[in-house]
């Protein structure tokens, strides 16, 4: 199984738990301090909206704080994407957050950086 | 050396298996070095066109009808090396490239090219070739036929990927493949390492593609989007990870590739019946689409 690209052993099944999935979070020791503000592009039909996220005590901002450090392209892989949703809407719950689930559910192109 | 794995990318007919296979393979040669053979199984023979920049390749079943028997074929004469980065005079991973081909339309059976083919190659000791990472087969989804099945029932594939969408007949394919696996799983080992969700941008598409691995009793391992790149490199005869190494596209590509390398998520399927199929669908907002209540109605009345 793989989650937000880490790979999980078979033994653990094909539900994983939303803790294994901090736990591998935070065993990457990224260091995000510097990180105030995310910035985001998203780009559907052609069309492109700037999106700003600064909320630090969630769990969407360290995975997306992760995302910018270890990814190779500010390109946002879809799968890594919609599993950082599918895991923000369990774990957080302010209205920021949420309203950018929402964006990632949909089938936009999204680019991500560090403001 | 690492041990030879056999992979097999399986999936309804028109849904991107070719294109899904060849780009995920010539991401596993480009990035990581691997050293592939691809067996396409599709009578249409369309599984190695884009690693060889040509339209199609000659295929063993033609090649053997031109010589008079498949004994008179040498490997050689099949089997032909990538080309542009994929050549084995490249730096990096090469891919070697056999189509088993077909009879023609109406006449014969499809599925026979396929054990012709897979047969011929292992004679050959074409599988035996030194520094050999990956053999993958690219196989019509119609596992009812039996030569379909072969690279399943004969167990020559270990891990079977297959390539669906959020599409109803495709998931419909994507369960009755792995029907084809739970039959064989304990006489030939064969075992499904994973869904592969090829974008036709359906509604909640991601969601019901997971859905339905989890049932299976797999996992998703890729949600590959839908991007216009693909086409324009398909156009040259090339994988968008020849044509645009660095692109988004070629991105998604790479990762899958990654995983696949490290997948070790490979079971035994728990197939679904029709109805519980129908209940997923309906599961994730459909259900006004499906009521019982709108059957046969058009939008405009339900």
């Amino acid at each position: 199984m793989f989650i937000l690209g880490f790979h999980f052993p078979k033994e653990l099944g094909n539900k994983i738990a939303d803790e294994l999935v901090l736990e591998k979070l935070d065993a990457a020791e990224i260091d995000t301090s510097g990180i105030n503000e995310i910035k985001m592009t998203m780009e559907e039909h052609g069309v492109a909206k700037e999106l700003s996220y600064t909320n630090k005590d969630t769990f969407m901002f360290k995975a997306l704080a992760h995302y910018i450090k270890t990814a190779e392209s500010k390109y946002m892989i879809y799968t890594n994407r919609y599993q950082i949703a599918e895991l923000s809407k369990r774990l957080d719950s302010d209205d920021e957050t949420m309203a950018l689930c929402k964006n990632f559910d949909s089938m936009a192109h999204f680019t991500v950086e560090a403001a | 050396m690492s041990e030879l794995r056999q992979i097999a990318f399986y999936g309804k007919g028109g849904i991107g298996k070719s294109t899904t296979s060849q780009n995920t393979l010539a991401s596993m040669a480009h990035y990581f070095d691997k050293n592939i053979m691809i067996v396409g199984c599709d009578p249409k023979a369309d599984s190695t066109r884009l690693i060889l920049h040509e339209k199609a390749q000659n295929t063993i079943l033609q090649l053997a009808a031109e010589m008079g028997t498949v004994e008179d074929l040498e490997l050689e004469d099949a089997c032909k090396p990538g080309a542009g980065i994929f050549s084995p005079d490249m730096p990096g991973g090469w891919i070697n490239c056999t189509e088993s081909g077909g009879p023609e339309p109406g006449v014969g059976c499809a599925g026979r090219g396929v054990i012709t083919a897979i047969n011929f190659l292992e004679e050959e000791g074409a599988y035996e070739e030194e520094g050999l990472d990956f053999v993958s087969y690219d196989v019509l989804g119609d596992v009812v036929c039996g030569g379909f099945a072969m690279p399943i029932r004969e167990g020559k594939a270990q891990e079977i990927y297959i390539v669906m969408s959020g599409e109803m007949m495709a998931m419909y394919a994507a369960n009755n493949i792995s029907k084809g696996i739970l039959k064989y799983a304990n006489t030939g080992g064969v075992r499904l390492a994973g869904l592969i969700c090829n974008a036709r941008m359906t509604d909640f598409e991601y969601d019901l593609a997971c859905a339905l691995a989890e049932d299976l009793g797999t996992h998703m391992i890729h949600f590959v989007p839908r991007n216009n790149i693909v086409q324009r490199a398909e156009i040259r005869r090339m994988t968008v990870v020849e044509y645009s190494p660095t692109c988004d596209q070629a991105l998604e590509y790479k990762e899958l590739a990654r995983k696949i390398i490290a997948n070790d998520y490979k079971i035994i399927p728990t197939p679904l019946e029709m109805d519980d199929l129908e209940d997923l669908i309906m599961k994730f907002g459909l259900d006004l689409e499906a009521d019982e209540d709108n059957i046969g109605k058009a939008a405009a009345e339900a």
